[in-house]
């Protein structure tokens, strides 16, 4: 004989249950796939993404923030912390 | 499919540790010893998914059950060596950097305080507020200055939002600074998504720091609060080395050009 | 796993959260099938860069009142033709906005 609202409240905790569940998944994705320790070079066979596209536009946005410091006037929206 | 090495973590422990402990596809857990360090990880010879769930969780179960005992700088998911030599070579480079993130972060953990607002609302209610003024220095007669003038309404915008943003995330921010060693703060990753901020914080002070999260969740308002951890200092790692990922970096700059001299 | 979560909302943090997830892959793909589609992408997303970025000077300026009405004419017709070429150029390629961008690893997103 099954209390419906029993019932009820079971759903309810199962699906909160579910919610927590996907939500502490992309917590700790948020973190393990990009943040930690993050070497590159030679002796690294695999790093998630980027590469040499990375470097060469962080080239780009290094020379962006020389030419800004050198000017003495920031050329764009450029903010100062990395993220 | 060759056999690689897959790490999990440096730790300030040059010593054995508990055989009973399993990574990726139950391997066993070594720790390689450099000096007075040491970096945990296991034989892989299968190809993991980056997406692949399961272990991703299995990764940061490693990590955490190494928190309990040690130091931990986790390593980014899916860090792979081809042998034990390289994962040496890469300790030998990094030796320095990984001291002084152990001595740093010695005692400490991360939280994380996520903050959502309603973004869509607010950016709403500016625009209104914008068309109805029109005070705009612009006359639009013609098809340069026309497109000016509603570029430049998005950009009053846009910047009127992002000045909201900021208040709001002084005011949420402002409730931990007493109890924390450092931070990191993302704005506005999504329009509703107002804050994902981490914290370091000294163990000791976990309690307060909680405390304080209490508070602001019971401020008031329509902004929602997540808080979570403790979680192993993925956001506060830091290398100089010019290897090593870092924003407007010189030695970045350097080790491009040789690169290219070398080819 | 030792961590916790603590919301009243979990739902809202994971529709939000998985947004970001759901991002383009942000990998330029370089085997010979798609390596001019991959080379299409990185060319275009750094013009991409580069015309948001004069966007938004063009903007400081005219806040900034140092733009004279015949220069704003010139400014717009030019910022114009720029945004819709690259609107002809991303049709050519069949490249969608999400797809023009490149994710920096710790620096987050290009664009």
């Amino acid at each position: 004989m099954d209390n419906p609202i029993k019932t009820l409240q079971d759903k309810k905790s199962y699906l909160d249950l579910r919610k927590q569940e996907r939500v502490t998944l992309l917590e700790i994705l948020d973190r393990a796939l990009e943040k930690g320790v993050v070497i590159s070079g030679d002796i690294v066979i695999s790093v998630a993404d980027v590469d040499l596209v990375y470097l060469g536009l962080k080239v780009l946005l290094s020379s962006v923030e020389t030419m800004e410091r050198l000017r003495g006037a920031p050329l764009s929206g450029a903010t100062e912390e990395p993220t | 499919m060759t056999m690689k090495v897959y790490a999990y973590g440096v730790i300030d422990s040059n010593e054995k540790i508990d055989e009973a402990m399993k990574g990726l596809n139950d391997a066993p857990l070594f720790n390689i010893p450099y000096r007075d360090i040491g970096i945990v990880v296991s034989d892989l010879n299968t190809q993991i998914q980056k997406e692949d769930k399961k272990s991703v969780l299995k990764h940061e179960e490693v990590v955490e059950k190494l928190m309990d005992k040690f130091t931990v700088l986790p390593m980014r998911y899916l860090t792979l060596f081809s042998g034990k030599e390289q994962v040496l070579l890469m300790m030998k480079d990094y030796y320095d950097d990984f001291i002084e993130n152990l001595d740093r972060l010695r005692e400490k953990i991360e939280f994380g305080v996520k903050t959502i607002w309603p973004g869509d609302l607010i950016r709403e209610r500016i625009t209104t507020a914008h068309r109805k003024s029109d005070n705009l220095p612009l006359v639009a007669s013609s098809s340069g200055k026309s497109f000016m003038k509603e570029k430049f309404e998005n950009y009053k915008i846009d910047k009127e939002f992002e000045e909201e943003a900021d208040r709001c995330i002084a005011i949420v921010d402002g409730f931990f600074n007493r109890f924390i060693a450092e931070k990191r703060l993302e704005k506005l990753k999504t329009d509703n998504l107002l804050l994902s901020a981490s914290y370091l914080v000294d163990k000791e002070k976990r309690d307060d720091f909680k405390k304080a999260f209490e508070e602001l969740r019971g401020s008031g308002g329509d902004l929602k609060y997540l808080l979570s951890g403790p979680w192993p200092p993925y956001n506060f790692i830091v290398l100089t080395k010019p290897n090593a990922k870092k924003f407007g970096s010189l030695d970045m700059v350097d080790s491009v050009f040789q690169r290219k001299d070398r080819t | 796993m030792n961590t916790m979560i603590e919301t009243d909302s979990p739902e809202v943090f994971a529709d939000e959260m998985e947004k970001l997830q759901d991002a383009l892959p942000k990998k330029i793909e370089a085997n010979p099938e798609n390596a001019e589609k991959g080379l299409a992408k990185l060319v275009l997303t750094l013009i991409e860069l580069i015309r948001k970025l004069m966007e938004k000077q063009a903007m400081r300026r005219v806040e900034a009142g140092s733009l004279t009405d015949e220069e704003i004419e010139r400014v717009g017709e030019t910022l114009m033709k720029l945004e819709n070429k690259m609107k002809e150029l991303k049709e050519i390629f069949g490249l969608k906005d999400e797809e023009l961008n490149l994710n920096l690893g710790p620096l987050g997103d290009l664009l």
